[in-house]
């Protein structure tokens, strides 16, 4: 009796199934294939019966069900691609980590379903919209004095001395905010603009002159700007620093459609790269071992040389799950998955990796197009997609060695746990905004 | 059967769930780029047509001018309007005529000299038919619309 109850309802269920839905489901449906297939794999190799290493699929199923579910009722018209592709990318790492470093495996799994709760969460949370729009200033010093704290209690998870000092600890539990600061800037950026948005609009209706932004319009945002930057060089952070960088200079041309904006950012750029090359060791490293780093492929390059390795031993189809040697990388679980991904799956499987991170991307400037007439809403998706865009790319080429190494993580594929939580609410946001204004 | 034959089925399955993967988010941008351009191309239609009067002693006379009525027809001074009036009396975003879930609704946007519609200021968002005179400044819209 139960039973048929339960199969009535599901029929209908399908019924009344949207197409966003059976989208989603079909391509969560593919993605757990491809990742229950190579965790199988993986299983196989290591010739365990052991079911508690099936944890962390069976948790990935359980996250890609629940959310698509939670979903499916609460957000009706999301854009179908967003949720899948994230699911896909995350569930890819997962099986990944399991193969680098499986200690790490179930806590990582653990955060998944942390993040894919948080995402719901975020998608879900009523006014929020407005809250980040409204109370920017509040957000904005939340995020610094998070930031500050970082300085004064900051720690490192290793416990090293020497090593950066990002996180903050309580009881086991490690956070980076900087993470965190990632999205309150974006969203303090946004709403400032948008509030900024017919002044410079009006001002390049008036005069077709290229004029330069007025100090009223450049001048907090040029000091905010700083005060991120100098933090984030103080704490030695230059991968988020190149980050916060690069957004701010691209909302502020999505803003205000001033092509010298691009121009004297990148020229920007460029110096402060020359400063930092004589002013910081490790930015002389950097580059030092970006431009050449065969002479001491055994020594401070060894990491990068061993991706690049990773990269040729890969080939075209790759290794095969957990038939490679990427362990040979140094932390290979953290900043330098593509790397392993490039041996174990190579150029196939990173060209399919590349081409879901920009589709996520192109999905969350759609999601901006969407919002013409709000400034705030548009800013906003074009500054997370910025987010998600500029740091794949960076990490993605510092492995390859095509722009100098920046420590930062793969979105959705790299161990972290504040990564990974973070880019899952970067996607319950823009999951929110591809449904238009609910209030 | 031997570990490797097994590993190896398992890669080329992957690889070719992988390339499915591919293959059918393309599909899906695809099928999403058929439906908005088929929406674009629904929205550039017009649906009938706005014909202007203009009011000479107190009679209403064919100035010859025709406008088609797209599903969003803004008027007003501004040429960024679908309609644009030279006309002193007009705000420079004066009104908007949109159409939602079937019907045909015009707004005054909060222009300085008001909308009217059949001679009746109109202060919300009304529902518009056949036959309607809408009235800006001095000139009057007959509201033609495809059956």
């Amino acid at each position: 009796m139960d039973e048929s109850a339960t199969d009535l309802a599901l029929k209908t269920d399908e019924l009344e199934l949207s197409r966003e839905s059976q989208t989603e489901r079909l391509l969560l449906l593919i993605g757990g294939g491809f990742i229950a297939i190579n965790f199988s794999a993986l299983m196989l190799l290591r010739s365990s019966n052991n079911l508690i290493e099936w944890l962390p699929l069976l948790i990935w199923i359980g996250c890609a069900i629940g959310g698509h579910l939670l979903l499916h009722r609460y957000l009706a018209n999301r854009d179908p691609l967003i949720f899948p592709l994230v699911m896909f990318l995350s569930g890819w790492g997962l099986v990944i980590i399991d193969r680098l470093a499986p200690r790490f495996a179930d806590r990582q799994a653990i955060w998944l379903i942390v993040s894919v709760i948080m995402m719901f969460l975020t998608a879900e949370f009523p006014y929020l919209m407005r809250w980040l729009k409204r109370y920017r200033y509040t957000l904005l010093i939340g995020g610094l004095i998070l930031l500050i704290s970082t300085i004064l209690f900051g720690t490192n998870p290793t416990g090293q001395e020497t090593a950066p000092q990002l996180w903050l600890g309580f009881g086991g539990l490690f956070f980076q905010p900087s993470e965190a600061l990632k999205v309150i800037l974006v969203a303090f950026l946004a709403s400032y603009l948008a509030e900024q948005y017919p002044l410079l609009r009006a001002e390049h209706l008036r005069d077709h002159r290229h004029l330069p932004l007025s100090p009223r319009i450049i001048g907090p945002m040029i000091l905010m700007w700083l005060l991120a930057v100098i933090i984030a060089v103080w704490q030695r952070d230059l991968g988020t620093a190149v980050v916060f960088f690069m957004v701010f200079i691209i909302l502020l041309y999505v803003a205000s459609g001033y092509l010298w904006i691009l121009v004297s950012g990148g020229f920007l750029t460029v110096l402060a790269a020359f400063a930092a090359y004589y002013l910081f060791s490790v930015v002389r490293l950097r580059i030092d071992i970006w431009i050449n780093p065969w002479i001491e492929a055994e020594g401070r390059a060894y990491q990068i040389v061993q991706s690049l390795m990773a990269f040729a031993a890969g080939g075209i189809f790759g290794q095969g799950v957990g038939q490679g040697n990427p362990t040979f990388i140094p932390v290979v679980h953290s900043d330098f998955v593509f790397a392993a991904l490039a041996e174990e799956w190579g150029l196939f499987g990173i060209i399919a990796m590349i081409f879901c991170f920009m589709l996520l991307i192109v999905r969350g400037f759609r999601v901006s197009a969407l919002h013409q007439d709000r400034p705030f809403y548009a800013l906003f998706a074009i500054g997370l997609s910025a987010l998600l865009a500029i740091q794949s790319l960076l990490i993605m080429g510092g492995v390859l060695k095509l722009v100098p190494l920046t420590g930062v993580t793969l979105p959705y594929i790299s161990y972290g746990g504040s990564s990974l939580l973070i880019s899952f609410i970067i996607a319950g946001l823009l999951l929110r905004l591809s449904c238009g204004e609910r209030s | 059967m031997d570990l490797a034959i097994i590993l190896f089925g398992l890669r080329v399955l992957s690889a070719l769930i992988l390339l499915l993967l591919v293959l059918v988010l393309i599909w899906v941008i695809w099928r999403d780029y058929r439906a908005t351009m088929s929406q674009i191309t629904a929205s550039r239609r017009a649906h009938g047509s706005l014909i202007v009067m203009q009011e000479i002693e107190g009679a209403y006379v064919l100035t010859g001018d025709i406008y088609p009525l797209l599903p969003l027809t803004s008027i007003g001074r501004s040429p960024t309007n679908t309609i644009r009036i030279e006309d002193t009396f007009a705000s420079s975003e004066h009104a908007l005529i949109t159409r939602r879930n079937g019907q045909w609704w015009l707004e005054d946007r909060r222009s300085r000299n008001g909308t009217t519609l059949n001679g009746i200021a109109i202060t919300k968002p009304v529902v518009i038919t056949n036959g309607d005179m809408i009235g800006i400044g001095h000139i009057r819209y007959r509201v033609n619309l495809e059956t």
